[in-house]
């Protein structure tokens, strides 16, 4: 059963159209990357799935709830970081947690617990008394994530939380993500930085002007994309011999010379490329290097979307 | 051990937005500054005032400047810095990105008001006893009696909650930054001449203590505190409404208490004429409520029809209950039957009063037809505009402007026949006897003049129209409170 599931939602702002029958799931453990260019309809989308907008179409169900006829029943099981954080200036880190602990009606001992475990759990342990004005951007998107995390919901909606952070508070946030998704929670996160999103999303969402352009589990996306494998190919015979054998071979197209090999792409299963490797050596080709050249985030965001902005 | 654990269970119960705002203004600048300013000038001009007293030996009139100096820094405090802070602290969840967090916690719209409330109303107690020496010092001196004091403190504190949830709702109502500058620009205003009135209120008090005596004071007060808590009542119904999801109900607070406005205003002229025999306070109240009421029926007869899908679910599964509740439920028809109810309990009421052996029951005969004619107005300007604007698609944009529009569409039929007449050299339209002009009836009707079959035609056919314009949704509004009751009905006799 997924925690998150958004059905074909719609929204409009006057004549645009931001979101356009939207539909994804997300289950418990998973972390789904939410891309797609700027004003693709990310933070409209989470704004919905979050209670915060309210959608022309569709609806989306968290934990089975709808966020139309249960909203505060469902904002209870929603842990929404937005992309522009709230600070309450003259506060301190502690007292800013301690409100949202409050206001999440923890009490007594229990919420001294809670605000015990998050404050360790995000690291903040030595800031408590610091002024929130005072701290970095990392540290504030900590302070923010901490606060997310107070009510333990099982769905989390993350949106750019990497924006504006240095590699190393980028690398922590990361660690603290997939420990979130250990602990059996549902992830929606957007995010720019695509390289991020490879390394710790078991899914991807793939959103241009308001529509979904694909999506799924990462691998399962890019194979669908790419039907054929890109190999790379060197042998002692020297490039010009590699691809004269290839193009010999069936199941071979667009080879290039690259480097002191060449680079080609394979219609076939992993049998039909051990075939094509014996059939290569049997014709007297001694090959030194095969390495399979993947697809990663990146080129499947620029192959899905045209760059188009509304 | 148990006086610790009865502290912890008390925190536990604190309003969370109190804990967070008196902790805000204890370590923000705002609060410190203004109350250390306020008592600083309040202590240099309290000794300046008795030195000179002890050069010049006059104790009392002395006293009473002192007091008027004290309560002029003490109502400055509580009647415009901590309404002020109020709406400060309000817009700073917009600005500070706080809002949508709020709003996602546990906390109700309505917690949310009253712990903004509550710190207002803490901060207006720490200067009630920071200054409360200083009044005790001027009674002392003869400067002023118990009773003004008490009477001015109770004023001024109702007054004080007023304001602040008047801040709070006001700084509630946009989102963006350059609407809510001239919204607190307004709000200042308003600020200012609050303060004025209570000056001039603590003037009287001070100068003319006799007057609080008078049999007619303590209704007054009573009514000013009760008229305050209603207003209060209504600046924190639209505060909620405004922090509350859209598909949640965001009416039936306001609805509520706009019906308890008619209702007070009833019950207070029907005691005024059993204790005091005074028969224009059964009408005249019900006239005095009309603006703010007026104001309420542009938001409800404005709304869209459609209930909430959230609401839907808490219709009551019983009919006739539901049927009953519905003009309390959002929805423009809706409030359109909740309109109609309030005239009618408004004229019951004068009727009753009426009833009372030993009413001007002639004068209140008179009163009832005006009054009835003023409602008519209502239902021509307010009631008949909407149910046009309801054949429009139901967009956000469409009801601000329908509101806008009617709005300003009222002063204009008032004011635009005096300028024609100044234009045409018709004395009676410049001087606003004009059928244009709601209260045009009530002025003929006091002079004794009887309105031709003209005006009595048009009059009739108006409010006809209106009426009947109004029906369709007031009609599809009780259905569909109806369909969603059968629906409940239908829902729970399914086993679960």
């Amino acid at each position: 059963m997924s925690l998150l599931d958004v059905r074909a939602i719609s929204k409009r702002f006057g004549a645009l159209k931001a979101v356009d029958a939207v539909s994804f799931q997300v289950g418990p453990g998973q972390i789904c990357g939410f891309i797609g260019p700027n004003g693709a309809g990310k933070t409209t989308t989470m704004r919905i799935c979050a209670t915060l907008e309210l959608p022309d179409e569709g609806d989306v169900r968290i934990d089975g709830l709808s966020v139309l006829s249960e909203p505060r029943d469902a904002r209870r099981r929603i842990g929404f970081m937005p992309d522009s954080y709230g600070a309450y200036s003259s506060t301190t880190i502690f007292e800013y947690l301690d409100f949202f602990a409050r206001a999440y009606e923890l009490t007594g001992a229990r919420r001294r617990e809670v605000l015990a475990r998050v404050i360790e759990f995000t690291g903040l342990g030595e800031l408590t008394e610091k002024e929130i004005t005072s701290l970095s951007k990392g540290l504030k998107q900590r302070l923010c994530l901490a606060k997310t995390l107070l009510h333990d919901p099982p769905v989390m909606i993350l949106d750019e939380p990497a924006a504006g952070l240095d590699p190393r508070a980028r690398v922590e946030l990361r660690e603290l993500v997939k420990a979130l998704a250990q602990m059996g929670k549902a992830i929606l996160i957007s995010s720019h930085i695509l390289t991020e999103l490879a390394e710790m999303c078991s899914s991807v969402v793939v959103i241009e002007r308001g529509q979904i352009k694909g999506g799924g589990a990462v691998g399962e996306v890019v194979r669908a994309l790419q039907p054929t494998t890109t190999l790379f190919l060197r042998a002692l015979e020297g490039p010009q011999a590699c691809e004269r054998r290839l193009l010999e071979q069936r199941g071979v197209s667009k080879v290039r010379l690259e480097r002191d090999g060449v680079c080609f792409e394979f219609e076939g299963d992993a049998d039909g490329q051990a075939t094509l490797f014996a059939e290569l050596a049997s014709s007297g080709l001694r090959p030194i290097e095969l390495a399979q050249q993947g697809k990663n985030l990146e080129d499947l965001f620029l192959s899905l979307t045209e760059g188009k902005l509304q | 051990m148990s006086a610790l654990a009865a502290s912890r269970s008390f925190d536990d119960r604190l309003n969370p937005i109190l804990v967070k705002e008196v902790r805000q203004a204890l370590r923000g600048r705002y609060f410190r500054a203004l109350f250390w300013l306020t008592l600083g000038v309040a202590t240099l001009v309290g000794l300046t005032i008795v030195a000179q007293a002890g050069s010049h030996g006059a104790r009392t009139g002395v006293g009473r400047s002192f007091f008027m100096l004290m309560y002029g820094c003490l109502s400055a405090a509580v009647l415009a810095f901590t309404p002020f802070s109020a709406f400060l602290a309000t817009s700073a969840e917009w600005d500070e990105n706080t809002h949508d967090l709020l709003v996602l916690s546990n906390l109700r719209p309505r917690r949310i008001v009253y712990g903004k409330l509550l710190s207002a109303l803490v901060q207006a107690l720490l200067y009630f006893s920071t200054f409360g020496p200083f009044l005790v010092f001027a009674f002392l001196m003869n400067g002023v009696d118990l009773l003004s004091i008490a009477v001015l403190l109770v004023t001024s504190f109702a007054a004080c909650a007023t304001l602040s949830l008047l801040g709070i709702a006001m700084a509630s109502l946009s989102p963006a930054k350059a609407p809510r500058v001239l919204l607190m620009a307004v709000f200042g205003v308003a600020l200012v001449i609050a303060w004025g009135f209570s000056m001039s209120f603590s003037a009287f008090v001070t100068f003319q203590p006799n007057e609080l005596r008078d049999p007619m004071a303590l209704p007054s007060i009573v009514a000013f505190v009760v008229a305050c808590l209603l207003l209060g009542g209504v600046f924190a119904a639209l505060a909620v409404a405004r922090l509350s999801h859209d598909e949640e109900n965001r009416s039936s607070g306001l609805r509520v208490l706009s019906a308890a406005i008619v209702l007070v205003a009833a019950l207070f002229g029907l005691w005024m004429e059993l204790e005091f025999g005074q028969s224009e306070f059964a009408w005249g109240l019900q006239l005095a409520v009309l603006l703010p009421l007026a104001i309420l029926w542009l938001l409800f007869v404005c709304e869209p029809e459609r209930l909430g899908r959230h609401v839907v679910r808490h219709v009551s599964p019983h009919p006739w209950l539901a049927l009953l509740t519905a003009p309390f439920l959002p929805g423009g028809g809706r409030g359109v039957a909740l309109m109609a109810l309030h005239m009618l309990l408004g004229l019951g009421a004068v009727f009753v009063v009426r009833l009372i052996p030993g009413a001007d029951a002639a004068e209140l005969s008179q009163a009832l037809i005006g009054l009835a004619l003023v409602y008519a107005y209502a239902w021509i300007y307010l009631a008949l505009p909407a149910a046009f604007a309801s054949l429009l698609p139901p967009k956000l944009s469409t009801r601000v402007m329908t509101r806008v529009t009617i709005l300003c569409g009222i002063p204009m039929l008032v004011l635009l026949p005096p300028l024609a007449g100044l234009v045409l050299g018709i004395p009676s339209w410049m001087e606003f006897l004009h059928p244009l002009n709601p209260l045009f009836p009530l002025r003929e009707l006091s002079s004794g003049r009887a309105f031709t079959s003209i005006e009595k035609l048009g009059f009739l056919v108006a409010t006809v129209v209106a009426i009947l314009a109004n029906t369709p949704r007031m009609t599809h509004g009780f259905a569909e409170v109806l369909a969603a009751s059968r629906a409940r009905r239908a829902a729970l006799a399914q086993p679960s």
